[in-house]
C-alpha cells in the first residue's frame, strides 16, 4: 500500500507503483488516469478514523519507510528451523478483555477441546455467549448491569461497544443449553472506562474564561482543530450545545 | 519581572530492531541507516556546532535500547559504511550526470554529496564508528539530557495486566542505557505517549523523575489540572508528568499546517531513485530492480501535483528563518495570554520523533538550530528540560492523569486495530510462558541459562510497538508480520524444549547469531518473584 500523496509523485513514480500494485497497460495510462486509478485501490485502506484531528496524530506520519510501494519480502528471512506457525489459539479454556479506547473494547477467547468434548457429551445442542457486566464503586466493586452477546462456536473474538464511561466492565464466557441451563466457562480481568471531571463540570467552563483557555489553548491547533479525542469533542459538543441554549 | 517561557523540547529517538548480517544488504536496514545519516549526524553537528558558538541551550533525547544496541553494533556499523560509501559513489556520479544533462541540479547533487562526505568524516574521526558517543559527550557538557524508553518500545497499555512485562521493559531499559552512558536516566519517553494509570509506579521503582504525556491526558483527568498542560503534575506517587502543547507541536509537525509543508521546503517524495532509468540507478537501489529513496532529491515541495520547481536552498533558509521567528512569535504570544492565568513561568513540553528533523523535513535541523540561537538572544524563550523545571519548581499538583496515547483517536486503537489485534493472544499468552519458564528454572546457568535469555529476547522484541503500527499503517505488512511470528514462533521453540528439560543447542546457537540484542540481558527479569537485578549507575 502507498501512504504519501499521490498527487505529489511524478509520473514514472506513479507508473512503477501501478505496475508493482499489478494495474494493466500502464504505460497507456495519462498521468490522470493513474492517479485516478491509484486513488480508487487505496480508497478502502485509507485512514479509518477521520476525526479532523486524526491527521495531526503522530501515528499518521510515516515512519520507517525507505520505499513508496510496499514489496513483498525481498530477502525471505524466514523462521529457523524447527520453528512452527503460531497456533490459531492455545488449548484451555479462557476469556480476555482488551480495552481499546472508552467506548470500545476487543474480547479474545479460547475454549480447551477437552471442554469442548465434554459439552459434546452431554448430547443437548448448545451455543455461547458473551455476558458484559457492567461495575460501579459504591464501597465495593458491584455488578449493576449486564448484557449478552451471542457468538458461534467459530467466532474467538469480538469488539464490545461500551455503553458508558466511569465503570468497570468484565466479560463472561458462557454457554447456554436447549434446555436452558447456562454455564459458566470463563471471565476476564476487569477494565476501567475513564470519565473526564469536565463531563460534569460543563458550567465551569463556560463561566470560567480562565480555566477554559487554560484547558483548550494547548489543545487546538492554531486553525483551530482540536485534539483528536472522542471524549473531549463529547465535552466540546455538549458545551457547544449549553452556549447555544 | 518579565515573564520567561520555558521550552522542553523531548525528541525520541527510536529505530526497530533490524539487523540481518546473513544478507548482502537488507532492504529494512536502510531505516537505520537513513537516520543515521540524514538526521542523527546532521543533529550532532548542529548541536557541537551551538555548543562551541557558545549558545546555550538544553534538549532532552531519548535514546531507544533497541537503537543504542544497534548504533553499537560492529555489523551495523560495517554496514552503514557500505552504505555512507555507496551513497557518496554515487553523488560522485551525479556530478558528472547533472553536469551533463541536469545543470539546474548540479549544484544540489553537489550539495548531497559534501553531506554525506561530511558524514563519512564525522563518523570516523569523531565518533570512531559509535555515534552514541557523540551524544553522550553533549550530555557531559551539560547541553543534553538523555532518557530512555521501553527496551523494545513496547506499547505499555496494552500489557497493563502483565506488570512483568512492563517491569522487564523498563529494567532492561535502564540496565541499556546505564551501560552505554554510565548514568541512571532520570526521564523516561513512554512509547507512543501510551499511559494508563498506575504506569508511574513501575517508574518509580527506576527511580525515574519524570516521563512525557500525550497532549489530552490531563484535560480528560478526574480533577482539573490547575495549569493546564503549562505545568507538570505530580502523580499520587511523586513521578512527575509533563503533557504536551499540541497547540505548538502542530505548527511544526502536521502536514496540513506545518511548517514542513511550505512549498519552498524539499519535496520528500521526489527521489532519483525513483526518477531515473532502472540502467542508471540499478547499483544504487535495492535488487531485484526495487526502487528506494537514495536521498538525492532535487524538487521543491512547490504545490500539489507533479510540476515541482527546482529545490533553492536559498528560499529555504529564508523560510527556517521566518518559521523560527513566526514560531518564537506563537510561544510569546501565548506566554502573554498566559500571563494573567498562572502565577508561574509556563513550560510547553514539546515532544517529537527525532527523524522529523533531518530526515522527514529536510530543514529541520536547520529550524532547531535557529531557533535554539535565536531563544538564546532573547531572554523570554529558554530551551530547558523537564528535570531543570523540575528544580525550579519541585511542588506541582497531585493528579493522575488519564488513560491516553498520541495516536489517532487518542487511545490504544492504533495498536490494537482490526488489522493487529490478533497479535495480543499470541504476546500475552507468551508473556505468561515466559513467566513460568522464569518461576520454573530460576538462575540457571550455561547453556539454559542462554536458551532462557534467548527466550526473553524473543518476547520482548515481539511486544515492539513497531510491528503492530507498520500493520496498521499498512507499510511494510509483511516484514513486520513476520517478525511478531518468527519471534513469538523461536519463543515456542525454547518453551517447548523447556518443558521436557532439553536444550536445543544447534538451534540456540543459529537464533543467537540472528537476535542478539541485549548481549546482556538476565531473563530472570520475567519472574514475578525474584529479587530485582539492581544495576547502579
Amino acid at each position: 500500500m502507498i501512504t504519501v500523496n499521490i498527487d505529489a509523485l511524478s509520473i514514472s513514480e506513479l507508473r512503477y507503483i501501478a505496475k508493482k500494485e499489478g494495474i494493466d497497460d500502464v504505460k497507456l495510462m495519462d498521468r490522470e488516469d493513474l492517479v485516478e486509478t491509484l486513488k480508487e485501490l487505496y480508497e478502502e485502506q485509507m485512514s479509518t478514523f477521520g476525526g479532523e484531528g486524526a491527521s495531526y496524530s503522530p501515528s499518521t506520519q510515516p515512519r520507517f519507510m525507505n520505499t513508496i510501494v510496499e514489496h513483498e519480502l525481498l530477502n525471505s528471512v524466514g523462521p529457523l528451523p524447527g520453528v512452527e506457525p503460531l497456533p490459531d489459539f492455545y488449548p484451555e479454556t479462557r476469556i480476555y478483555l482488551l480495552l481499546k479506547d472508552p467506548y470500545w473494547a476487543h474480547a479474545y477467547w479460547s475454549i480447551c477441546p477437552t471442554d469442548l468434548q465434554r459439552l459434546e457429551h452431554k448430547e443437548v445442542p448448545f451455543e455461547f455467549f458473551l455476558r458484559v457486566s457492567i461495575l460501579k464503586e459504591n464501597s465495593q466493586l458491584v455488578e449493576v448491569d449486564s448484557f449478552d452477546i451471542d457468538v458461534s462456536r467459530e467466532d474467538t473474538s469480538w469488539n464490545i461497544n461500551l455503553p458508558e464511561r466511569g465503570c468497570s466492565y468484565l466479560v463472561s464466557l458462557f454457554y447456554r443449553d436447549e434446555k436452558g441451563n447456562n454455564g459458566l466457562l470463563s471471565q476476564s480481568e476487569k477494565v476501567f472506562t475513564p470519565r473526564c471531571y469536565w463531563m460534569d463540570h460543563l458550567d465551569k467552563l463556560q463561566k470560567d474564561r480562565a480555566c477554559f483557555t487554560l484547558l483548550t489553548s494547548s489543545l487546538v491547533t492554531k486553525g483551530g482543530v482540536m485534539v483528536e479525542n472522542p471524549l473531549l469533542k463529547e465535552v466540546a459538543d455538549k458545551l457547544d450545545t449549553w452556549m447555544d441554549n | 519581572m518579565k515573564r520567561k517561557n520555558y521550552i522542553g523540547l523531548i525528541l525520541n529517538a527510536h529505530m526497530p530492531y533490524v539487523r540481518h548480517p546473513e544478507y548482502p544488504r537488507f532492504l529494512e536496514e536502510d531505516w537505520l541507516f537513513e537516520a543515521i545519516s540524514e538526521t542523527y549526524l546532521p543533529l550532532l553537528r548542529m548541536f557541537r556546532r551551538l555548543r562551541g558558538d557558545g549558545v546555550k541551550f538544553r534538549v532532552t533525547i531519548s535514546l531507544s535500547p533497541t537503537l543504542c544496541t544497534m548504533l553499537s553494533d560492529p555489523i551495523l556499523q560495517g554496514r552503514f559504511t557500505n552504505y555512507l560509501r555507496l551513497h557518496q559513489k554515487l553523488g560522485e556520479k551525479e556530478l558528472v550526470r547533472c553536469a551533463a544533462e541536469a545543470p539546474e541540479s548540479l549544484s544540489l547533487a553537489r550539495m548531497y554529496l559534501d553531506e554525506i562526505t561530511q558524514n563519512l568524516e564525522d563518523y570516523f574521526e569523531i565518533y570512531q564508528c559509535n555515534i552514541l558517543e557523540g551524544f553522550k559527550d553533549l550530555e557531559d557538557s551539560g547541553h543534553l539530557d538523555l532518557i530512555t524508553t521501553a527496551a523494545t518500545h513496547a506499547y505499555l497499555p496494552l500489557f497493563s495486566q502483565y506488570p512483568t512485562a512492563i517491569e522487564a521493559q523498563i529494567e532492561l531499559a535502564i540496565q541499556t542505557h546505564i551501560n552505554h552512558f554510565k548514568r541512571r536516566p532520570k526521564g523516561f519517553w513512554l512509547p507512543e505517549c501510551g499511559y494508563f494509570p498506575g504506569l508511574e509506579e513501575y517508574l518509580q521503582k527506576e527511580e525515574i523523575a519524570y516521563f512525557q504525556l500525550a497532549a489530552q491526558s490531563l484535560a480528560l483527568a478526574q480533577e482539573p489540572a490547575k495549569y493546564g498542560n503549562y505545568a507538570p503534575i505530580s502523580c499520587p506517587n511523586g513521578v512527575h508528568a509533563f503533557a504536551r502543547d499540541f497547540n505548538l507541536t502542530s505548527l511544526v509537525w502536521s502536514n496540513q499546517e506545518g511548517y514542513p509543508a511550505d512549498p519552498n521546503y524539499r519535496e520528500f517524495y521526489r527521489d532519483i531513485g525513483y526518477d531515473l532509468p532502472l540502467d542508471y540507478i540499478g547499483p544504487y537501489i535495492h535488487e531485484p530492480e526495487v526502487r528506494v529513496f537514495t536521498g538525492f532529491k532535487y524538487h521543491a515541495i512547490t504545490g500539489k501535483g507533479d510540476q515541482k520547481n527546482i529545490y533553492r536552498p536559498e528560499l529555504a533558509a529564508r523560510k527556517v528563518l521566518e518559521h523560527t521567528e513566526n514560531f518564537l512569535y506563537e510561544v510569546e504570544k501565548k506566554g502573554r495570554k498566559l500571563a494573567p492565568l498562572i502565577d508561574r513561568d509556563p513550560f510547553y513540553t514539546l515532544a517529537f520523533d527525532t527523524e522529523l528533523f533531518g530526515h522527514w523535513w529536510f530543514e529541520g535541523i536547520a529550524w532547531l538550530e535557529s531557533l535554539l540561537r535565536k531563544a538564546d538572544q532573547g531572554e523570554s524563550v529558554v530551551f530547558e528540560t523537564p528535570t531543570d523545571y523540575l528544580r525550579r519548581y519541585p511542588d506541582n499538583q497531585e493528579l493522575q492523569p488519564a488513560l491516553s496515547s498520541w495516536g489517532e483517536g487518542g487511545y490504544s486503537d492504533v495498536w490494537a486495530s482490526g488489522s493487529n489485534v490478533w497479535i495480543y493472544r499470541h504476546l500475552h499468552k507468551a508473556i505468561e510462558r515466559m513467566e513460568e519458564l522464569s518461576v520454573r528454572f530460576p538462575n540457571q546457568s550455561s547453556l539454559k541459562q542462554r536458551f532462557l535469555n534467548q527466550a526473553a529476547r524473543e518476547v520482548l522484541l515481539a511486544m515492539s510497538s513497531d510491528w503492530p503500527f507498520i500493520i496498521h499503517n499498512g507499510t511494510f505488512v509483511t516484514y513486520a508480520e513476520s517478525r511478531i511470528k518468527d519471534h513469538l514462533g523461536n519463543f515456542n521453540v525454547v518453551y517447548e524444549n523447556m518443558c521436557k528439560n532439553a536444550v536445543n543447542t544447534e538451534w540456540l546457537v543459529k537464533a543467537e547469531k540472528r537476535n542478539i540484542v541485549f548481549p546482556d540481558i538476565d531473563y530472570n527479569i520475567f519472574n514475578p518473584d525474584s529479587d530485582r537485578i539492581r544495576y547502579n549507575g
